[in-house]
């Protein structure tokens, strides 16, 4: 195989390969990605078995087809290091030269034969979002969903579409994260997404961008297309809890506070939680809520801020970090909490299509 | 072909279950003589028992119309009818015993009441009985047990060494004599006399002469009403804790039996004084109305259950807790068991130290010039030899049992080395302190105070947790509901095989609520709260062992200082929470004998 490319447009595509490439992997073939020529382009692929990352780059001048299989992490150094905006890659068996103005270097790989393939997606339902609200949407949930095996909804976050609405849930059994939108496809599935590929594909995406994003959904797989990249991933087979059973319907006591206050606040109260008793006290008063968080050991916290409150009142524990982590990717400037009383779950409302529900602390 | 066996046979099969080797021999005699109100028992063994075991005693003697049926199974003066069974206040009440040692042994029986003029003779080989003879005898009963399974070759062969079998009889008797200390005990072996207990003396000097002087210096008295129980006995301290369980010593109504949640409470309450592996020592007398105990549950009548088992093994738990602290004068926390039950809520009652070891007018000199430079800095903070702590506690507590906490009993003399052991000059000798375990000791008791201090609260889950569980323990779950509650685990039952976790203690809500719920139930479901309990204070072992110095860190003098103060107020300043010794005392004596200053 021997082609030229564009040094910038090749290296951007072996980062988005790379990153499904394994760090730690007991098959060291894996730490390789593929290199498929075809008459005016070419194909990168890597995989962890788990999930799969193709990119096509074409504008390459290919003078000889082939195949070749390259080690990921040298071989992105390498071209970061590279400063010719051209580079040539010719291959013979498993060696790769690799030619730039700094210099000619070989790098050895393995039988491409040897490489997994790539997976058929069978029985595949399309939807087609935009990547921008894609990535918040992966913001608004991600961070919700429990990291441990150990518990339910492992590892994943839920993809729930129907009648032209596409919902991401994301839950650790103590909070959860409901981001939405509204989609042109009536494709109707539920799935649950492994957290790994979620970031990975966020890591893909660009902020505010108005490109489609595709989805295809598969019986034991989902693909995400953009432009000329595609991440495939394995789909995890747990049995996610009915969400819309915990969100509540009603409260006793509304509340909304400028979301920039009641961040600042709350990070200053819980400075004085200690670190294995993580609650916050919610009191709300007229106009205002009160923040009090007591460590024996250490001191207290006492912070009042401005509110607009509705309803009868109260007070409420929370744990602090819960709502600190989901206020980092909240974007309203006015939040609201709707609140009843200890054993209810409360529910934030933190953006126009995503509301988060928490479960308090009973019994201080 | 399906044949009915000879009763020699089948008697010999029963005898297999009372009869397994000398020991359990000499426990049924001694218990008869027990039951016969005997005050002398004298015990004598040939080749470790298998010769001959011989009891005499001077108890009331054998009534002569019952000694035809001495070694007739299921014959017993003890009990007449079923309702006798559940108040059971003899040893004795199978009448099995003699039936099954006659089956197996040539024996021998010579007793004469003390109002009679007569005595009688009875023996049994083999299961085969001669009639009562009258002959000549001193008051009481001497039974004689020879060729201990002449005529069951397989169990003969079995028989461990006459040393080991003798000094598992000595190790009975010593049980069995702790129980009752208005009798006087004597085991001679061989013509030697191996263990000689007078009666009348205390518990702590019969146990310290069974077992061992060394142990007499460490043993806490416990006394404890409750109603309708009572507990009594010896608890050693922590530190001189066994590799094995065998002097977990508990006596129910007078009998040497176990009880598996009450052994579990006993540990329980002395688990985190403990080093992994190490078992408590202990004797106790557990007094409860014979109908809340069962005895008939095992062969060799070793193991007892209670109708009240939990409420048994809870005040067990108090009482030895109690005994624990009560070595610094500690009160308990009201309202028996608690978590962390060690440590009084909020200050209560706990001696108030002044804020520095040396007071502000002592301050030490600040250190030499470059000290960092010297590889060993020697720091003289006070001038006056007088111990710190002695000095602060004079002002406002009554003196404490100083023996307990060594750091107590330190002239304020010290010096850091290899920045990780510092050496003090106390009262008893030469300290060298592990600064990572003691400190770590010193964070762990002050998490679990603060826990204590605060109120349970609870991680709210928001779809609860199902676990399935078995009709025994959903049964325990719906017992165990409210004081689960009140530890901050919230469950209920969920369906017929399943129970729902609807909040979880907000310390514990990083973990699994499945796992945590689970780990209530493997195993041994009478184990109560302990669990959560365990599950507490791992958590706070692990968060002492994150915050506390490492070895390696330089202290400074300020910092050396806190930590003898905190250390001096800990209960249990011997061990950090993981087991590891926090202190080594090398005392004059040894050292001197170090030195060959003295042999
Ligand atoms: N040392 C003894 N002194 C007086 N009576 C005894 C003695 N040993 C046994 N006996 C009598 O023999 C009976 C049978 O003893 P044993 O087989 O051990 O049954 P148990 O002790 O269960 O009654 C006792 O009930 C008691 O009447
Ligand atoms: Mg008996």
């Amino acid at each position: 195989m021997k082609i030229l490319c564009d040094r910038t447009a090749l290296q951007e595509a072996v980062n988005v390969v790379s990153s499904v490439v394994p760090a730690k992997t007991t098959k060291p073939i894996l730490h390789n990605f593929l290199v498929r020529s075809s008459d005016n382009g070419i194909t990168l692929f890597a995989t962890d078995l788990e999930m799969a990352a193709r990119v096509e780059l074409d504008s390459v001048k290919v003078s000889k087809k082939g195949s070749v299989l390259l080690p990921a992490r040298e071989t992105g150094a390498l071209l970061r290091e590279l400063s010719d905006p051209t580079v040539t890659l010719e291959s013979t068996d498993q060696r790769c030269r690799i030619e730039s103005g700094g210099g000619n270097f070989v790098l050895l790989g393995e039988d491409p034969a040897q490489f997994p393939d790539e997976a058929k997606v069978k029985g595949g339902k399309r939807i087609e979002i935009e990547v921008g609200r894609m990535l918040r949407m992966i913001q608004e949930t991600a961070f919700a969903a429990a990291r441990e095996e150990t518990r339910y909804a492992i590892n994943g976050v839920l993809l729930d579409a129907s009648a032209g609405t596409v919902r991401m849930v994301a839950t650790d059994g103590r909070r959860l994260a409901i981001s939405y939108a509204t989609v042109p496809t009536k494709a109707e599935c539920k799935v649950v997404v492994p957290l790994r590929a979620l970031n990975t594909l966020a890591r893909a995406l660009s902020e505010g961008s108005k490109e489609t994003l595709s989805i295809e959904v598969g019986d034991k797989q989902i693909v995400f297309v953009t432009g000329k990249a595609q991440l495939v991933s394995q789909l995890l087979e747990t049995r996610f809890p009915d969400y819309e059973g915990v969100v509540p319907k009603s409260a006793d006591t509304t509340v909304e506070i400028t979301r920039a206050v009641l961040e600042g606040a709350l990070r200053r109260s819980s400075v004085l939680c200690s670190s294995d008793m993580r609650v916050v006290r919610f009191e709300i008063g007229e106009q205002s809520l009160r923040m009090t968080a007591d460590n024996s050991s250490r001191g207290r916290a006492d912070v009042t801020i401005d509110a607009v409150v509705k309803g009868s009142g109260g007070s409420i524990n929370f744990n602090p970090d819960y709502i600190l982590e989901a206020l980092r990717v909240c974007q309203l400037d006015t939040i609201r909490l709707d609140m009843s009383d200890d054993s209810m779950p409360a529910k934030f409302t933190l953006g126009e299509a995503f509301t988060y529900i928490v479960m308090p602390i009973s019994g201080a | 072909m399906i044949r009915k066996l000879p009763p020699e046979v089948v008697n010999q099969i029963a005898a297999g279950e009372v009869v397994e080797r000398p020991s359990s021999v000499v426990k049924e005699l001694v218990e008869n003589a027990l039951d016969a109100g005997a005050r002398r028992i004298r015990v004598e063994l040939r080749a470790g028992g298998a010769e001959a075991i011989v009891v005499i005693d001077d108890g009331d003697g054998f009534l002569p119309e019952d000694l035809p049926l001495a070694f007739a199974s299921h014959a017993t003066s003890k009990l007449q009818g079923v309702a006798d069974l559940d108040h059971i206040g003899s040893l004795g009440f199978r009448g099995e015993a003699l039936a099954s040692i006659g089956a197996v042994a040539r024996c021998r029986i010579l007793s004469r009441r003390h109002d009679a003029q007569e005595g009688w003779e009875v023996r049994c080989e083999g299961g085969v009985e001669t009639s009562p003879q009258p002959c000549g005898a001193p008051a009481g009963t001497r039974m004689e047990v020879r060729d201990l399974f002449f005529n069951v070759p397989a169990r003969r062969r079995f028989l461990k060494s006459a040393s080991a079998e003798r000094a598992r009889i000595q190790e009975l008797i010593a049980e069995l004599s702790l129980a009752r200390l208005d009798v006087d005990f004597t085991l001679v072996g061989d013509d030697r006399e191996i263990l000689r207990l007078p009666r009348d003396e205390s518990l702590a000097q019969r146990f310290a002469r069974c077992f061992g002087e060394e142990l007499a210096k460490g043993l806490l008295p416990v006394s404890r009403a409750f109603d309708g129980m009572k507990v009594e006995g010896l608890v050693a301290e922590p530190d001189l804790a066994r590799r094995d369980g065998k002097l977990e010593l508990m006596f129910v109504n007078g009998r040497l039996a176990r009880e598996s949640s009450s052994l579990h409470a006993v540990r329980q309450a002395f688990r985190e004084y403990l080093m992994g592996g190490r078992f408590p020592i202990y004797a106790l007398q557990v007094a409860l109305p014979p109908d809340q105990v069962d005895v008939n549950i095992h062969p060799r009548k070793a193991e007892v259950r209670f109708v009240e088992a939990r409420m048994v093994a809870g005040r067990l738990h108090e009482t030895v807790r109690a005994a624990l602290l009560g070595r610094l004068g500690l009160p308990m926390a009201a309202g028996g068991v608690v978590i962390a039950p060690d440590m009084p809520r909020a200050r209560s009652g706990f001696p108030q130290l002044p804020p520095s070891l040396f007071g502000d007018a002592v301050l030490p000199p600040p250190p030499p010039s470059a000290a960092g430079a010297e590889p060993y800095v020697v720091r003289e903070p006070v001038a006056a030899p007088a111990p710190a702590f002695a000095r602060g506690a004079a002002a406002s507590t009554p003196p404490v049992v100083s023996r307990l906490n060594p750091f107590q009993r330190v002239t304020g003399r010290y010096l850091q080395v290899m920045d990780l052991y510092l050496l003090l000059e106390g009262q008893d000798g030469l300290m060298v302190v592990d600064q990572h375990a003691l400190h770590e000791r010193v964070m762990y008791e002050q998490l679990r105070q603060q826990h204590a201090a605060r109120a349970v609260q609870s991680q709210r889950l928001l779809v609860p947790t199902v676990v399935e569980v078995t009709p025994a323990e959903l049964a325990w779950f719906e017992a165990a509901q409210e004081a689960l509650q009140q530890e901050g685990l919230h469950v209920a039952p969920f369906g017929p095989g399943a129970i729902a976790v609807h909040a979880v203690p907000t310390v514990l809500a990083r973990l699994d609520a499945r796992k945590l719920v689970r780990s209530l139930v493997v195993g041994d479901e009478t184990a109560g709260m302990a669990p959560v309990r365990e599950a507490l204070a791992d958590r706070f072992h692990s968060m002492a062992c994150r915050s506390a110095v490492m070895s390696g860190d330089r202290l400074n003098d300020a910092e050396i200082q806190q930590l003898l103060v905190d250390a001096a107020r800990l209960e249990h300043p011997h061990n950090c929470p993981h087991g590891r010794p926090t202190v080594l005392t090398f005392t004059g004596p040894e050292l001197e004998r170090y030195f060959r200053r003295r042999c």
